[in-house]
């Protein structure tokens, strides 16, 4: 397949690093997924600024309250450019985009940049505490299991990993709030600015536990049924076997390696659902994150604002299979070899 | 190349997965059995005590409690687990909150099946530009994070128990459309597929009765963890200010409502958690039961 996204050789002495920089697989993969991935991000925004704009009211109704008179009402419109048709509105902000411009807020001055600049870095450290719980948890957790299964470890896992899928988080962080911060007040409630690193660590730690528990549990099953499947039906495990090596060794060093590609397949689809849930852990922990600006955005219906977090997400998602996609070739050799081949 | 019979028994009969010989094989058919015998009688109990039982007669009814019987605890006369801050019976809030939650998830899952069933399917079978234009749609709403969607349907149509299953579909309907894609493609190459196309069966007729039937273990297992999201959703929806208003009982608002109330009377959230777990719980269990039973990966 001839895709040309990637940068042209450089044709000067020295240039030979730069080539093959260019013709390497990884590169060639990354444009083209991300060239792949415009028309889906224009159909996240498109999606979005359509479903906003069929619910009743808008911004102008919304944020003048129910006193506001006609007049007061076609002067906002007029001002923030409400009152143009709905494809001029999409069209001009489309283009702002384009030129890396998303607007300013129509409830405040700022702009969208600005607000999710503020935003971001709380949803970004939760996600991302999230899944380092999720991964340091989980795979010790299905290794243990895969070594013995039916074991001791196995069986307890299973309950706990059906109970953690089973809980909602709502529930969860009840429990966990009246257990950790109210029984024992070792972790905060409510969010407050944090003023160190570690006073920062203490304040994502509930919230993150919450997001993390049900991914555990859903891994490590996972983990556990790819893992087994691999020592039972495998041709280099019996090679392995073969050889004198070690049954933890074969799971710990061949089995798992070929588990991550399906394990990261996993954890790159559900990145979506994962964002999603911290809307709702933002809000039971007051977690200044772009959760809760986007669930003031839609009462307010303050398009732009939604539009960006909706773009942010979305990006979030096209660069997370991006990396699930090249973190494939650095798993397994198979397919860095067939992506050069091609 | 194994013979279209075998094929066709291959997804039908349960595949068996012990090996004849493991010792302790037996035990683990009737364990296979109990994994799904119990969680679904447990289901069919919380189904009839929500929606049959209060046709009796016999529960109070889940609104206008009366001052005087203001948090009652638990086990008080006639009120088993005692009365909520304006006097409602919390087991007749239970039941009566419980049919919401059974018919928003059972309802999701209808309509996900139905709809995004037949998207996945139609997608799969008829390939070429229609599965491509389906599967860029499919990747529009997959990249889009859904509780912005739901967000948005069910702020715009304002809280109600419709608007609740409509909002939640936006979740339901890619999800199946994804499964059924799958399951229909792993099928539309196999032998007895291609000798119903060949022997000049009408598509839709292959789709029907060839290509469903397989499809079915699978999307009815999904639709089971499916309804396990749907309930713990619906509920977030509640504690958002989304959900089912106020004086109408569900397990969602009534863990958002009792939260406030959480260090004088627990028990408010306690209750309705506890049955919103094991019915998560019983439905997860019974779509992994008949899963391993149907042998659907």
């Amino acid at each position: 397949m001839n895709t040309s996204v990637s940068v042209q050789p450089a044709r000067r002495p020295g240039g030979a690093r730069a080539r093959r920089l260019a013709g390497s697989p990884a590169l060639r993969v990354s444009g083209r997924r991300l060239l792949a991935a415009i028309p889906v991000l224009w159909g996240v925004t498109l999606l979005s600024f359509l479903v906003l704009n069929a619910l009743p009211g808008d911004a102008a109704s919304a944020l003048l309250g129910i006193n506001a008179t006609p007049a007061e009402l076609k002067a906002f419109r007029i001002k923030l450019h409400l009152n143009e048709p709905l494809w001029t509105r999409y069209g001009n902000w489309l283009g702002g985009v384009v030129h890396g411009d998303l607007g300013t807020s129509i409830a405040s001055p700022q702009s969208v940049a600005s607000i999710l600049g503020q935003r971001l870095p709380v949803t970004l450290e939760l996600v991302i505490f999230a899944l380092v719980i999720t991964l340091v948890v989980s795979i010790p957790l299905a290794v243990l299991c895969a070594r013995r299964p039916r074991g001791i470890i196995d069986r307890f896992n299973m309950v706990l990993s059906m109970g953690s899928i089973s809980i909602a988080p709502y529930v969860l962080a009840f429990f966990l709030v009246i257990v950790f911060a109210v029984d024992l007040p070792v972790f905060p409630a409510i969010y407050s600015a944090p003023t160190s690193i570690i006073s920062n660590v203490y304040q994502f730690a509930l919230p993150s536990i919450i997001l993390a528990l049900p991914l555990i549990g859903f891994y490590t099953r996972f983990l556990r049924a790819d893992l087994l499947e691999q020592m039972q039906s495998e041709d280099y495990v019996v090679t392995a076997r073969a050889k004198g090596v070690s049954e933890w060794r074969i799971l710990t060093r061949h089995a798992l390696r070929n588990s991550f590609i399906g394990l990261l397949t996993i954890i790159g689809l559900n990145i979506a659902t994962l964002i999603g849930a911290t809307v709702i852990v933002e809000q039971i922990f007051s977690l200044p994150g772009i959760g809760q600006e986007l669930l003031q955005s839609i009462s307010n219906r303050n398009v732009t604002v939604v539009e960006g977090i909706v773009l942010v997400f979305g990006v979030a998602v096209v660069l997370a299979n991006l990396l699930t996609d090249l973190a494939y070739g650095v798993l397994d050799p198979r397919i860095r070899h067939v992506r050069s081949r091609s | 190349m194994s013979v279209p019979a075998a094929d066709i028994l291959a997804t039908a009969v349960p595949v068996p997965a012990a090996s004849a010989g493991e010792p302790g094989a037996r035990r683990r058919g009737v364990l296979r059995s109990a994994e799904i015998v119990i969680p679904g009688t447990v289901l069919l109990l919380l189904l009839f005590f929500c929606f049959i039982w209060p046709l009796f007669g016999m529960v109070p009814k889940p609104v206008g409690g009366l001052l005087q019987t203001t948090d009652l605890p638990l086990f008080s006369s006639g009120h088993i687990f005692g009365t909520d801050i304006v006097g409602n019976d919390i087991m007749s809030r239970i039941l009566y909150g419980g049919r919401v939650s059974f018919v928003v998830a059972a309802a999701v899952q209808v309509i996900g099946l139905t709809i995004g069933g037949l998207l996945g399917l139609v997608a799969a079978y008829a390939g070429g530009w229609l599965e491509a234009v389906l599967m860029r749609v499919l990747d529009v709403f997959i990249a889009f994070p859904s509780l912005v969607l739901v967000l948005a349907i069910a702020d715009g149509l304002g809280p109600s128990e419709i608007h609740v299953i409509w909002a939640l579909s936006a979740f339901s309907i890619p999800a199946f459309a994804q499964v059924s894609r799958a399951a229909a493609l792993s099928l539309r190459d196999r032998p007895f597929v291609v000798a119903a196309r060949l022997s000049g069966t009408r598509t839709w007729r292959i789709m029907f009765t060839h290509l469903v039937p397989n499809m079915l273990p699978q999307l009815l297992t999904f639709s089971l963890l499916g309804a396990s999201i749907t309930i713990i959703i619906e509920g977030a929806l509640d504690f958002l200010g989304y959900g089912i208003p106020p004086p109408g009982a569900s397990w969602g608002n009534m863990i958002a409502s009792g939260q406030s109330y959480i260090s004088v009377y627990p028990m408010l959230v306690v209750v309705p958690s506890l049955f919103l777990l094991l019915t998560t719980i019983c439905l997860n269990l019974l779509g992994d039961g008949l899963r391993s039973r149907w042998g659907v990966r």
